[in-house]
């Protein structure tokens, strides 16, 4: 599903929404069903649509760009080692247009939303929430509504520690996809038995690369890490 | 018209060395305004405003003060001698302009301890409103039914602030009264379940929802839950009809205050 449409041939109707653009006069109008909710654009111009997976931090509205994963099980990584998990990432499916450059359509989702606030009211940061198995090799997913996140951990500490969540900065998140995987990856370098540094990497996997939001909106991002000073 | 310009006010600054200030000042607010304009267009996507506006105004004052220690010695002043010869004067012009300083400094500690931003919702003294400008002698606040309040930076600064949206999260505090013929533990997991629903009840800190007193006429049912702070508001206002809606629809019951009242006697009514 994901992947490049000429504009008047987008018209996908799943059971779980619609997406279909139409010409209209002057206008090719873009409308998006999903959940009851509807999305509705006109077009002044043309090229091409693009459907690709987003940084999930746009749903119901932007207001952190912050997610924080949970791990269903917790984790503990003996001293001065490192290992490679798998967990998964809520998708967030942007539509762009693209004529030499690109501009966001519309942003939408098959999960549920949910917001968490990592740290303290005062110090902490909103992060988009979410609460993944861990797996030790790359799962199969609904490419539509999970993503994998192959997650490096490095425990640089000298003792044994618990990890039970990763909260990252999605600026310079990188998201490759194709028809059956979505995935992203990330390092996170634990300094402590509370305290890690996280950040998204480029796992230049041989897939298609997704268009950032963040790029869409001409942001320029450098990439940023995370220190996790709430624990773990 | 030589001679006009030649003409010496005092001691050596003649009308021309006047006029030449005049004009370099005027150039340099018109470079000031200018360079500040640039700055707005080029940050205005990168930063949040009240740091733009905080910038630019660093910037703009900047060059007007750089701009006016250049041309002082063009009028014949020595800053260090003015500052001595001034004393007397200062001090009266001190006492006269007591306040007007007082307001200047007041500022300039805010602008430097930043309880408040542009764009912020506070409260001063009683004064609700959305922070629109922090200029140097006063604060315009916007209050939330529209008016313009100008606040002097004197009273802003001696006062109790609230900053409604310094922190990031909020908590929203409800109590429902439920009847006491209703299970509260189902009320309770139905609450919980509406939260749950809500992308922005955040969730940790995790919602609170508890039987807080057994009143006259309901259980009372405190719920406690946190938010963003960009949405506390719109969350705060759209919940509780959302919770009561949940209940009414499971059967649980929000009571009317009511009274069981026994007469001793039957009432004639019955016989």
């Amino acid at each position: 599903m994901y992947g490049e449409y000429d504009i008047g041939d987008l018209n996908l109707d799943r059971d779980d929404f619609l997406i279909a653009v139409e010409k209209d006069d002057n206008f090719y109008v873009y409308r998006r069903l999903c959940k009851e909710e509807v999305s509705l654009k006109r077009i002044a111009g043309s090229g091409k649509i693009v459907l690709n997976p987003v940084e999930p931090v746009n749903i119901p509205k932007n207001i952190t760009n912050f997610l924080e994963i949970e791990l269903k099980d917790k984790i503990i990584i003996e001293p001065k080692s490192k290992i490679t998990i798998y967990v998964t990432f809520p998708i967030e499916i942007g539509t762009f247009i693209l004529n030499r450059e690109f501009a966001i359509l519309d942003v939408f989702t098959l999960t549920d939303p949910k917001y968490t606030l990592y740290g303290t009211p005062s110090k902490g940061v909103i992060c988009r929430y979410w609460m993944s198995d861990v797996y030790g090799k790359v799962p199969k997913t609904d490419v539509l509504k999970e993503g994998v996140l192959e997650l490096e951990l490095l425990n640089s500490s000298e003792d044994w520690v618990e990890f039970g969540k990763v909260v990252l900065d999605v600026y310079g998140m990188k998201i490759y996809y194709d028809d059956t995987r979505v995935i992203s990856k990330a390092s996170v370098n634990i300094t402590s038995r509370g305290i890690a540094e996280t950040q998204f990497v480029d796992g230049k996997y041989k897939m298609k690369k997704a268009i950032e939001v963040y790029t869409a909106k001409r942001l320029h991002v450098l990439r940023r890490s995370f220190v996790m000073e709430w624990g773990l | 018209m030589i001679d006009i310009l030649g003409y010496k006010v005092y001691e050596n600054v003649t009308v021309r060395d006047i006029l030449t200030v005049v004009v370099v000042m005027i150039v340099t607010v018109l470079i000031a305004k200018i360079v500040t304009i640039n700055v707005k267009r080029v940050l205005a996507d990168r930063i949040r405003r009240d740091q733009l506006d905080f910038i630019t105004k660093v910037i703009y004052f900047s060059i007007i003060i750089i701009a006016f220690l250049g041309v002082t010695p063009i009028l014949g002043l020595n800053l260090t001698g003015l500052l001595v010869a001034g004393g007397v004067a200062g001090i009266v012009i001190g006492f006269a302009s007591q306040s007007v300083v007082s307001n200047f400094i007041s500022g300039l500690f805010l602008l430097w301890e930043r309880p408040i931003k542009i764009g912020d919702a506070i409260n001063v003294d009683g004064v609700f409103g959305i922070v629109e400008d922090i200029h140097i002698m006063s604060t315009i606040i916007r209050t939330f039914d529209g008016l313009y309040v100008r606040i002097p930076n004197e009273r802003m600064f001696t006062s109790n602030i609230t900053n409604l949206v310094a922190n990031i999260a909020r908590r929203v505090e409800y109590r429902i009264g439920i009847s006491y013929s209703d299970d509260a533990g189902k009320a309770i997991k139905v609450i919980n379940d509406v939260l749950s629903d809500e992308p922005f009840v955040l969730k940790e800190p995790s919602p609170d929802i508890f039987v807080d007193s057994l009143g006259e006429s309901s259980v009372d049912v405190v719920i406690r839950f946190w938010t963003p702070t960009s949405e506390w508001y719109s969350i705060k206002t759209n919940m509780l009809w959302k919770i009561k809606v949940e209940l009414e629809k499971n059967g649980i019951t929000i009571p009317f205050p009511q009274r069981v009242v026994w007469f001793a006697n039957k009432l004639g009514l019955e016989k």
